[in-house]
């Protein structure tokens, strides 16, 4: 058991310190990685000396799926100033000595207070659900802005911390995607901050501008004057008329020397020569060379993209603090399964024939996929509707053709089981939730998909959405 | 009617010599070079052709076994609207080896991003373009200063081609070695657009078509025309390319046959041309090309008339009769005019119509003759029938009159060198260095 006793008497026993009521943890270099242990803290300190060691666990602590890991309190001490935007931005205050705990503990305890003013509401889509873990952190930070800095590390070349944290730096386009479903929704508005290119086969920010030979595409070249001498018409590259001799030009169809310009000769234009195809030009190409891929792209080919400092809303406001509810289009149209109002009006059908016939029995199941945020946010977009899509099959596949499916959002769906005892459909959605395991695993190089479900016999005499309210909050409490 | 009675029996009453004293100068000049001479060259030209036929063959047969890179350069100055054209025609073309290069003289329109676009899109294999204009020559060099051809082939931009043209163009190189240079068989494209056009083409026919044969033939042919003529890379690189204008395609004809090449026309190389479809603008182009003559011939390449190291004897009478028949008896016409009017005042107004009935018959008779030997013919001999007569009008007074003005401002003010076809700056130089 180590013990450290720092000013005024703050006591650190095993990393922990408490103090004005809070329960402060310190991870230093010889913490493990592993965060799922300090769930139970009610703050982080992180010692930044190993600034590297800092950031790992700052960027686990906010890319967690769960809220009360990624609007924990983090805080750094020992942190030199680095130019790592996540480090920089990410954290909720510096402290150079434990004598600060008095600051942070008020940090934290304001960031307590707006942690429990939030609305959890469940949303439809990754992005949906990105963009409200953004407003949450926003929410509980007091930040009405995002703003982009520019990363050497970032693919693109700038970061939004808050979101930009939730992905490698090689997937930052995501979060430009995600930045633009937001302004769509009418979440944020953009105010223009710079314009970026990005390469058109990885999305690459990094290009280098060269200009190159038209006919091999070669940088390996040289630039000269043409000259053109009045008297007799000649005309060609300055080389032609420089002497072997001395400085001065002559004219190699005359051999007249070049006196004036202006006068008897002038510099028409510049010729290009290639020094690895032997050509001429005058008009070379400009290509981007991409440094990630080393794809080299015309630059009428390339991706522009809009840097903004994107700005909340009203709506954005007030979805920050109460969530809000997304279009939700992706999941409305995914084969096999129904969009959450039919559900409800074929759920009311069931209670009124459930009603009438009292012997029959029927439940309601939902399924919620904890982590797959992380999966979606690897695979992509266009990837997380097959997924989805693969997932509706699987399930059909293993029940009642009379059954039927739901999706709240991408990680949550709701079945209604027709003629079904609550046990046995609870056995049924077990099997479910091993074959989604499975399906998943096996797909998505041992991704472990975390999924919980809940099943409850369908009453008679509530109304749906009261049956779904309380089947919920019985899986999310 | 009664003029025309008092005319007819006044000709009739006119016996042999009277007609000779009295139309001396067709009888004795023009009757004789523009016809005897031509048709018993073109005659002869026509027999000799058929032991020239295998030698052609097996230059043809040559040419296409050894593929000579040819370089067809195209000098101008806001001609882009004719390039995409140009580019299109020459995919046509029989004979394909040779790289496309189009030089910009300083254009001041959409010329160079068209021909940018085109030469992204490998249309042009290369394009040149001078940001600051320095005259024809100058855009020529520059094509010939970047081309990889054995063969230059000078091209106007505003031209069309022939689909075996340029075939037709090389193949003189290779039946003759030491054939230097070849000049296409220019005709006109807009003949159908005026009167001035029309009349054109018809001095097209004869002075290019069968007047370049001729000459071709009797080894006297000065003009390669710029719109379509072949040369010898090496001969233009000992050159150093074309010299200044205007006037630029006879000088480089010149002195590639002060070289010691034999120039060649080649009447199977058929080249389109637009000509001027008015005769204020006619007027303009006629001028520059006449004043030509005294600044090249008279002035910078006076030296063929004398005997000294690189005297040659073709050369001596291309030049003679060049001067003969464009100065001197343009000169010498006056003095008939003056004879007419002096000393046959009272019958002058039997002589004129007479002059013109004669130059007519002579025309007609020289269309209809020369017809059946031209190679290719833009329309049937009757759509030009109609137009022969005015050509008295056209050749005999029209052309002679600018051609007169043409000679005594070059001779007597230089005016070529204000010639704003040239830059200014260049004009200045080759007047101070006499060019």
């Amino acid at each position: 058991m180590s013990l450290k006793i720092v000013p005024q008497s703050i006591e650190i026993r095993n990393n922990k310190i408490e103090f004005d009521n809070l329960l402060f943890f310190i991870v230093d270099s010889n913490s493990s990685v592993k965060i799922e242990p300090l769930i139970g803290y009610d703050a982080i300190i992180i010692d930044a000396k190993d600034a590297d060691f800092a950031k790992l666990i700052l960027k686990k602590i906010r890319t967690h799926y769960n809220p009360e890991f990624y609007l924990k309190p983090v805080f750094l001490i020992n942190y030199k100033e680095s130019k790592d935007p996540i480090l920089h931005n990410m954290n909720d205050g510096l402290i150079h000595s434990y004598d600060q705990l008095k600051d942070i503990a008020d940090i934290a305890k304001q960031i307590f207070l707006k942690t429990t003013q939030l609305d959890y509401q469940l949303v439809a889509t990754f992005e949906a659900q990105m963009v409200k873990k953004v407003l949450n952190y926003m929410f509980t930070r007091d930040l009405k802005t995002l703003k982009p800095i520019p990363d050497l590390n970032s693919a693109i070349g700038y970061t939004y911390p808050e979101i930009s944290v939730n992905f490698d730096s090689t997937e930052e386009t995501q979060v430009l995607e995600i930045l633009e479903w937001a302004e769509k929704e009418g979440i944020i508005w953009p105010d223009f901050y710079e314009r970026i290119y990005l390469c058109n086969q990885c999305n690459g920010g990094f290009l280098s501008y060269r200009e190159v030979c038209p006919h091999c595409n070669s940088s390996n070249s040289s630039a000269q004057d043409l000259v053109h001498h009045f008297p007799c018409a000649y005309i060609g590259p300055l080389s032609d008329f420089r002497n072997t001799i001395d400085n001065s030009l002559t004219c190699p169809k005359c051999n007249k020397a070049l006196r004036h310009i202006g006068v008897d000769y002038d510099k028409p234009s510049i010729i290009h020569h290639c020094n690895n195809c032997d050509k001429n030009f005058q008009d070379f190409f400009v290509k981007a060379k991409c440094i990630s891929c080393t794809q080299d792209v015309e630059v009428q080919y390339l991706i522009p993209k809009s840097i903004n400092i994107y700005k909340l809303t009203k709506r954005g406001r007030t979805a920050a603090g109460n969530g809000f509810l997304s279009s939700g289009k992706e999941v409305e149209d995914i084969f096999g399964a129904i969009s959450m109002p039919v559900f409800k009006t074929l759920l009311h059908y069931e209670i009124e024939r459930i009603k009438e016939n009292p012997e029959q029995k029927s439940c309601i199941a939902i399924i919620n996929t904890e982590n797959i945020l992380e999966l979606y946010k690897k695979i992509g977009k266009k990837a997380e509707k097959s997924v989805l899509e693969t997932i509706v099959n699987l399930i059909r596949e293993n029940i009642k053709p009379t059954d039927f499916i739901a999706f709240e959002n991408s990680s949550t769906l709701y079945l209604g089981i027709i003629n079904s005892e609550a046990l046995q459909a609870e056995t049924d959605l077990a099997n479910l939730k091993t074959l989604i395991e499975k399906l998943i695993k096996n797909n998505f190089n041992d991704f472990d998909v975390k999924i919980n479900f809940k099943v409850k016999l369908l009453q008679p005499f509530n109304k749906s959405e009261f049956q779904l309210d309380e089947l919920t909050k019985e899986l999310f409490d | 009617m009664r003029f025309l009675d008092e005319f007819i029996n006044y000709m009739s009453s006119v016996d042999a010599a009277k007609l000779f004293r009295m139309f001396w100068f067709f009888f004795i000049f023009e009757f004789f070079r523009f016809f005897l001479v031509e048709i018993s060259t073109i005659i002869f030209w026509k027999f000799d052709s058929i032991f020239r036929k295998k030698g052609i063959a097996d230059a043809r047969l040559s040419l296409i076994k050894n593929q000579p890179l040819v370089s067809i350069i195209v000098p101008g100055r806001n001609e882009g609207k004719h390039i995409f054209k140009l580019v299109n025609s020459l995919k046509e073309q029989t004979y394909q080896n040779f790289e496309l290069i189009v030089i910009d003289d300083g254009s001041d329109d959409d010329t160079a991003v068209i021909c940018r676009n085109l030469e992204h899109r490998g249309m042009i294999n290369a394009f040149y373009r001078n940001d600051v204009r320095g005259g024809k020559a100058s855009a020529a060099n520059l094509g010939l200063r970047f081309a990889r051809g054995e063969y230059i082939i000078h091209f106007d931009a505003d031209c069309s081609y022939d689909r075996d043209a340029i075939e037709n163009i090389l193949v003189p190189f290779f039946y003759n070695p030491k054939i230097g240079a070849v000049g296409g068989n220019v005709q006109v494209r807009n003949y159908k657009e005026s009167l001035c056009a029309t009349l054109q083409a018809l001095e097209y026919y004869d002075t290019i078509s069968i007047g370049r044969i001729t000459t071709s033939e009797l080894g006297i042919y000065r003009v390669i025309s710029g719109a379509f003529g072949a040369f010898k890379r090496e001969a233009l690189d000992r050159l150093g390319g074309w010299d200044i204008g205007p006037g630029l395609d006879g000088d480089i004809t010149v002195k590639i046959r002060k070289l010691g090449y034999i120039i060649h026309f080649e009447p199977t190389a058929v080249c389109q041309t637009s000509v001027p479809v008015t005769f204020d603008r006619l007027i303009k182009q006629r001028l520059r090309w006449d004043k030509s003559l005294i600044r090249f011939r008279l002035r910078k390449h006076r030296d063929v008339f004398f005997p000294n190291d690189s005297f040659k004897f073709s050369n001596f009478i291309s030049f003679v009769e060049n001067v003969t028949y464009n100065l001197i008896l343009n000169v010498k016409w006056y003095f008939y005019l003056f004879d007419m009017v002096f000393n046959f005042t009272s019958q002058l107004v039997f002589i004129i119509p007479m002059n013109i009935v004669l130059y007519t018959v002579n025309n007609f008779m020289k269309f209809l003759v020369f017809s059946p030997f031209r190679d290719r013919k833009n329309e049937g001999i009757t759509y030009f029938l109609i137009y022969i007569p005015l050509m008295v009008f056209y050749f005999g007074y029209f052309l002679r009159i600018v051609r007169t003005v043409a000679y005594v401002q070059e001779l007597f003010f230089k005016a070529s060198y204000k010639d704003s076809w040239n830059p200014a700056k260049s004009s200045r130089q080759a007047k101070a260095l006499k060019l």
